[in-house]
């Protein structure tokens, strides 16, 4: 164990492994502030009344659901500049896993706004509420507070995800983790470290997801003093 | 007991309903003076709620005419050929007539006072400060002052209800339509609903209520209607269709709804 394990290695990289991690909580974090937005307009755009724009979004997400991510990602990277559109490494993974998570998460939404019942739709009509008004209003703040923590577990999920990443030399911490053991050849220690370094940040993040279950389970009721 | 003062609120003609091959209204024709309080009965099934979701436009009828105090609703015809008015339209009309539900269908993530000021607020633009005067005004009518602040689920069916009654009248509506409002409630709940119900026909609310509480029907209707199989089978005042009812089926169906 000690043989495989090098605490001098660890404590060695521990800067440039932050670093990566530093990478990859903003890729996370990004990548959720831009898809909770578009995967809500592609989840209206889905349940719309026009049947073009319906065909458009289950397009989009048939064909991301059935490639794989990291396919995603080199497309993004190598094949869109031989189309004229040229990113650099962050912003290739941004888009590719935007557009990946904006698919699954508009699923999500979808589940969720479906799950508010007819009745609902009924009195805010019946109070002469415009459809977008009983949406923004009525429907969507019951929808959000049933999917949100399916959406913390999908963000856990993507916050692994942009491991895969590294594959566009993305700079995060696998990538991170790869080149300093290139160099150095102390694949356990320092694979070991990335391990600790992802269980660390997902392990709360799901306890606070399961937090969030039990919270949005107890219904809406006032506070107490 | 309200008497109309002859001008028609609401104004049913020929409506058809359909749902797939279920022919569910054939043809009514029914008007609401304003200031009467007309009540709706008949066995289930018998297309009462869907008359009152056709008056609301929550159910689109295949033909037939929805006039709101004078005004055609919802669509224009011509020539046989209907063509819808806007959403915005359509919304306009809704926030002018209140309606209450059988299941009461409060806003469960907003407070008492939120469900009753969100449409004045949001639709009307009232500013809330006068909203909420006014919502507080209604709650106290209602006996509901001191749960203002409670949620939707704290409540018992029979202060949900109630709540949903003073969010109808939050709009200031020109009519109040009630769909069975005292179904879901257990027995003993159902008085201080009706009690609410029996002060708004008392202040001279131009009202259309299904209903099974044929007292309720007996002692507030200026009018009342008995449907079955999508048709209006007799309309007369409450003495008449209690006391000596013309038709058979009215006699048959106020029989076994008295007879419990």
């Amino acid at each position: 164990m000690f043989e495989l394990f090098n605490p001098q290695v660890a404590v060695a990289n521990i800067g440039p492994l932050l670093g990566g991690l530093l990478i990859t909580v903003e890729l996370t974090f990004v990548v959720i502030a831009l898809s909770l937005i578009f995967a809500l307009f592609v989840a209206l755009a889905g349940m719309s009344r026009i049947t073009p724009l319906r065909w458009v979004v289950k397009c989009y997400v048939e064909v991301i659901r059935g490639t794989p991510l990291l396919l995603q990602l080199i497309y993004v990277y190598y094949v869109l500049p031989s189309l004229g559109v040229r990113l650099d490494p962050f912003s290739a993974g941004v888009l590719a896993l935007t557009l990946n998570y904006s698919a699954y998460i508009s699923e999500v939404y979808r589940g969720g706004i479906q799950a508010i019942s007819r009745g609902q739709h009924d009195a805010a009509a019946a109070l002469g509420m415009t459809n977008a008004l009983a949406m923004r209003r009525i429907i969507l703040p019951q929808a959000i507070r049933i999917v949100l923590p399916t959406l913390g577990n999908y963000f856990i999920s993507l916050f692994k995800d942009t491991a895969l990443a590294s594959a566009v030399s993305i700079q995060e911490l696998v990538y991170t983790a790869q080149v300093r053991a290139a160099l150095s050849y102390q694949y356990f220690t320092l694979y070991t470290v990335v391990a600790v370094m992802y269980f660390a940040v997902s392990f709360p993040a799901a306890r606070l997801v399961g937090y969030l279950e039990r919270v949005t389970r107890a219904g809406y009721r006032r506070r107490r003093p | 007991m309200t008497m109309g003062t002859g001008r028609p609120m609401i104004e049913v003609e020929d409506l058809h309903k359909h749902f797939g091959k279920l022919h569910v209204l054939r043809g009514i024709d029914l008007s609401v003076a304003t200031g009467e309080v007309v009540c709706v009965i008949g066995p289930s099934g018998s297309g009462k709620s869907t008359l009152l979701r056709c008056i609301n436009h929550l159910e689109s009828p295949e033909s037939g005419r929805v006039r709101i105090d004078g005004r055609l609703a919802y669509r224009d015809e011509d020539g046989g050929v209907f063509k819808a008015h806007s959403n915005r339209a359509i919304a306009a009309v809704r926030a002018q007539v209140g309606m209450v539900f059988q299941h009461f269908n409060l806003f469960p993530h907003l407070t008492v006072m939120g469900n009753l000021i969100e449409a004045p607020i949001h639709v009307l633009r009232q500013p809330r400060a006068a909203a909420r005067q006014s919502a507080m005004e209604l709650l106290v009518m209602v006996g509901l002052a001191d749960k203002a602040d409670s949620y939707p689920e704290e409540l018992s069916g029979g202060q949900q209800q109630r709540a949903a009654i003073a969010r109808a009248l939050a709009m200031d509506p020109k009519a109040m339509l009630f769909d069975e409002v005292t179904s879901a409630l257990d027995p003993e709940l159902v008085a201080e609903v009706l009690a609410v119900m029996r002060r708004l026909a008392s202040q001279g609310m131009t009202m259309l209520v299904v209903t099974h509480e044929m007292s309720f029907a007996r002692q507030v209707a200026s009018r009342v209607v008995f449907m079955d199989h999508g048709r209006i089978v007799e309309e007369a005042s409450p003495e008449q269709i209690f006391g000596a009812p013309r038709e058979p089926r009215t006699r048959d169906f106020l029989r076994t709804v008295l007879e419990r």
